[in-house]
């Protein structure tokens, strides 16, 4: 299975990853292969993988924010019931045009991922259908909350308000008040 | 359709007759697990109120609300909790510094009132606050660190040789590590008699910014050079990381920034001087006292004055503490910046004799005296007039000087403050046994507890509840003292307890130096009769209102004269609240001429 893949990779110029590297002191298990793959590549690769392949199954299908190096990783996880064979193809797409070719017309499932990727990352997938409809943030007025730009906690005192009475005191301006609240002691 | 679908509805049937499962009202409680995190308990009396768990809380479920009397190292706030934000991670349980908040394994409470769910566990009589169960913090899991970044020092041994300066200090990576502890809760500023921002210039160090750092100790604290050293460190003992390890190196933290600073660098960091605005005031003394009132009141702008009996500035810092806690170029340092600022220093002037009170009671405009507690209680016993009695202040101040004092080969140094513990160990250094002789307890000693533990550790003996009756001419040496056995008296509960001599018990030391440290008065010869009889005296302290000004509205006092607290920073703190009054009666009350 392993050579078989090998040899179309070749022809999308794919490449593995760290097949024989040990990771932390373990090594990758035999049943699992990570595939880079170039953007433009990337969907006749999978769509490769599917039809001839024999990974019938989109596992899941997610990114990751890398901001230092100014990409989004797009991760597919896929299967192969027959071979019990997982392979992961991993996609760099760049950060400031984020977009990704759709992949919901080989699994119809994938649509929702993708509406999630565009709900928590911002990646868009065009074509893909109910893409800008709300999947989990009802309502979200703010930016993609999974891009790692962006501050939780600056959004929350913008958007969110405590709830009404109530009060905390600081201990040293209270001890203040309390101990020594003549004006010769302020200073 | 398969013949399945079709037979299918009708397979339900067979359970037509089975019991049925029903969950039956009310439902069984079950309790949660032996370390569920349920609803907070808080032991009130041994919270201080720091409000750490409020800090640390993600979901900003916590408010510190008052619930106790507020007295030194406690806020008297305790935590009022939010269930509606409470995501019940314990957090909080696990950095509280006292250890007062845990969880219970109550997790079960309904209620229609959603404003019952928040309330400050321990004051509100929950049901579960007697609960033993429920989540604790686990022993040696610590997110505070609760040991000290240790001090380089110089070895006991070595330290006894000379008077070199005994503490190091810390390096960059040793003074950040602890000043990573602090939790910045800030029951430290109330304790400290100048009130300084510790938090603050703690907060300096961790971002490396030592310019903020001097400016922060300089609004409270013109002395920090010396105080970095010799402070009494009211702070340190209500640390709250106190509560569970040792509290943070607060004055050594101090004295970090400042070493990390040239003195000529001080006028480009530190806020500019008011203008002149052409009144003059005289400061008397330039102890701590005198130098904060000085540096404050010339930063608003007046012109200044000190005068000053000794040689040199610094009062007590620099003639009562011996040159290895306090080394005489920091006090330079901390004084060098206030002459820079236009200050006027008149040494070798003393009040009374080279220039009358009157004088300047007519020239300047106000006055400020913190002329300190000069005159040491004598012994009280026969034979102090002998050869070889002498006390500790004279002996500590012969050897600012460059005199070396007259000890002989043994020393025994009568009392239990710092005068005494610095006369013992300055003794040491010239090579003479010491020992300390003190009526009390060693935890009666008013002396600093590392001063004690400094002193035998290089090697002074010393000897407790012991009272000196009387002194004769030696034979091999130069004096006999003869004291007595004490017994401690309970003088009833709060107060401290007396010694009373046990009848008949006489012992002997045979010595060549007697020192006595066994306190001091003031001498207030200085002053004419007639303000003398102006001025409030209460069991020999001036009388003072809170800006620290006296009976006579244009004088002004403070320091060890006015303040039982008898310390440097309090002196200090006294300096700056009679700045802040001179210039509140020379502002309103006095007339322009």
């Amino acid at each position: 299975m392993y050579e078989n893949v090998m040899k179309s990779a070749e022809r999308f110029k794919a490449r593995p990853l760290g097949r024989d590297q040990k990771i932390g002191g373990m090594k990758q298990r035999e049943d699992l292969l990570f595939m880079k793959v170039e953007q433009e590549q990337a969907v006749p690769f999978i769509t490769w993988l599917k039809e001839l392949g024999g990974f019938g199954h989109l596992v899941l299908f997610t990114a990751v924010d890398f901001i230092e190096q100014d990409i989004f990783q797009i991760t597919y996880l896929l299967h192969s019931y027959e071979q019990h064979h997982d392979i992961v193809v991993l996609v760099e797409i760049d950060r400031q045009k984020a977009e990704m070719e759709s992949i919901h017309h080989l699994w119809p499932h994938a649509a929702t991922y993708q509406q999630e990727l565009f709900e928590m990352f911002g990646i868009t997938f065009p074509g893909s259908p109910r893409l800008y409809e709300d999947f989990a943030l009802e309502g979200w007025q703010g930016p993609p909350p999974m891009r790692r730009d962006f501050d939780t906690k600056e959004y929350s005192e913008k958007t969110y308000f405590p709830r009404p009475g109530r009060v905390t005191h600081d201990p040293a301006t209270y001890m203040k008040e309390q101990l020594y609240p003549g004006e010769a002691q302020t200073w | 359709m398969s013949l399945k679908d079709i037979i299918a509805p009708f397979s339900v049937w067979k359970r037509a007759l089975e019991k049925p499962y029903t969950t039956r009202k009310p439902l069984d409680e079950r309790p949660g697990a032996p370390r569920y995190r349920g609803f907070h308990v808080n032991k009130l009396d041994v919270c201080i109120g720091c409000g750490t768990c409020e800090e640390v809380c993600q979901n900003e479920a916590i408010d510190m609300v008052p619930v106790k009397e507020t007295r030194h190292g406690d806020s008297g706030l305790r935590p009022r909790i939010d269930y509606g934000r409470c995501c019940w991670c314990a957090l909080c349980v696990d950095i509280c510094p006292t250890a007062s908040l845990g969880m219970s394994n109550e997790y079960v409470w309904v209620d229609s009132d959603p404003e019952v769910f928040r309330f400050t566990p321990g004051a509100e009589g929950k049901p579960w606050d007697e609960c033993e169960l429920g989540y604790r913090r686990a022993d040696g899991y610590d997110l505070l660190e609760s040991k000290r970044v240790e001090m380089p020092m110089i070895s006991f041994e070595e330290s006894r040789k000379s008077f070199t300066e005994m503490v190091l200090g810390y390096s960059a990576e040793q003074a950040k590590r602890e000043a990573d502890r602090c939790v910045a809760c800030g029951i430290c500023i109330a304790t400290c008699p100048a009130h300084m921002n510790v938090p603050d210039y703690i907060k300096a160090i961790r971002d490396d910014d030592m310019a903020e750092g001097l400016r922060i100790v300089y609004e409270a604290n013109p002395l920090p050079a010396s105080c970095g050293r010799v402070c009494s460190h009211a702070c340190e003992n209500v640390c709250a990381v106190k509560h569970k390890g040792d509290a943070l190196s607060i004055r050594w933290l101090k004295r970090y920034i400042i070493d990390q600073i040239y003195a000529h660098d001080y006028q480009k960091i530190l806020k500019e001087k008011a203008a002149d605005n052409g009144r003059k005031v005289a400061v008397i003394g330039s102890g701590p006292g005198g130098l904060s009132a000085a540096y404050y009141l010339r930063m608003l702008g007046y012109g200044i004055t000190v005068f000053d009996a000794n040689e040199k500035a610094g009062g007590m810092l620099r003639y009562g503490i011996p040159e290895y806690r306090l080394p005489y170029d920091q006090i330079d340092k901390d004084i060098e910046y206030i002459r820079q600022l236009g200050v006027e220093f008149r040494q070798n002037t003393r009040i009374g004799v080279e220039i009358p009170f009157q004088e300047l009671y007519h020239t300047y405009d106000a006055i400020f005296f913190s002329t300190g507690l000069r005159l040491p209680y004598g012994l009280d016993i026969s034979g102090e007039d002998l050869p070889g009695v002498i006390s500790g202040l004279d002996m500590l101040e012969d050897v600012t000087l460059g005199k070396t004092p007259d000890i002989g080969k043994s020393v025994v140094v009568v009392g239990g403050g710092n005068v005494a513990m610095d006369a013992a160990r300055t003794s040491l250094r010239y090579h003479a046994e010491t020992t300390i002789l003190y009526r009390r307890r060693i935890e009666d000693m008013p002396a600093d507890e590392e001063e004690i533990h400094e002193a035998q550790s290089e090697g002074c003996v010393l000897t407790t509840q012991a009272i000196p009756l009387r002194l004769e001419k030696g034979d091999t040496t130069r004096l006999k003292l003869f004291w007595g056995k004490a017994e401690m008296v309970s003088e009833g509960e709060g107060k401290r307890p007396k010694p009373v001599l046990i009848e008949g018990s006489e012992e002997l030391i045979e010595c060549d130096t007697v020192i006595s440290a066994i306190g001091q008065s003031a001498d207030l010869t200085f002053l004419p009769e007639e303000i003398q009889n102006k001025l409030e005296f209460k069991r020999g302290f001036v009388v003072v209102n809170d800006f620290h000004q006296t009976a006579d509205a244009k004088i002004f006092a403070g320091g060890d004269i006015a303040n039982p607290k008898r310390d440097a920073i309090s002196a200090i703190a006294n300096g700056h609240s009679a700045a802040k009054g001179i210039d509140i009666f020379l502002e309103n009350f006095a007339p322009r001429d």
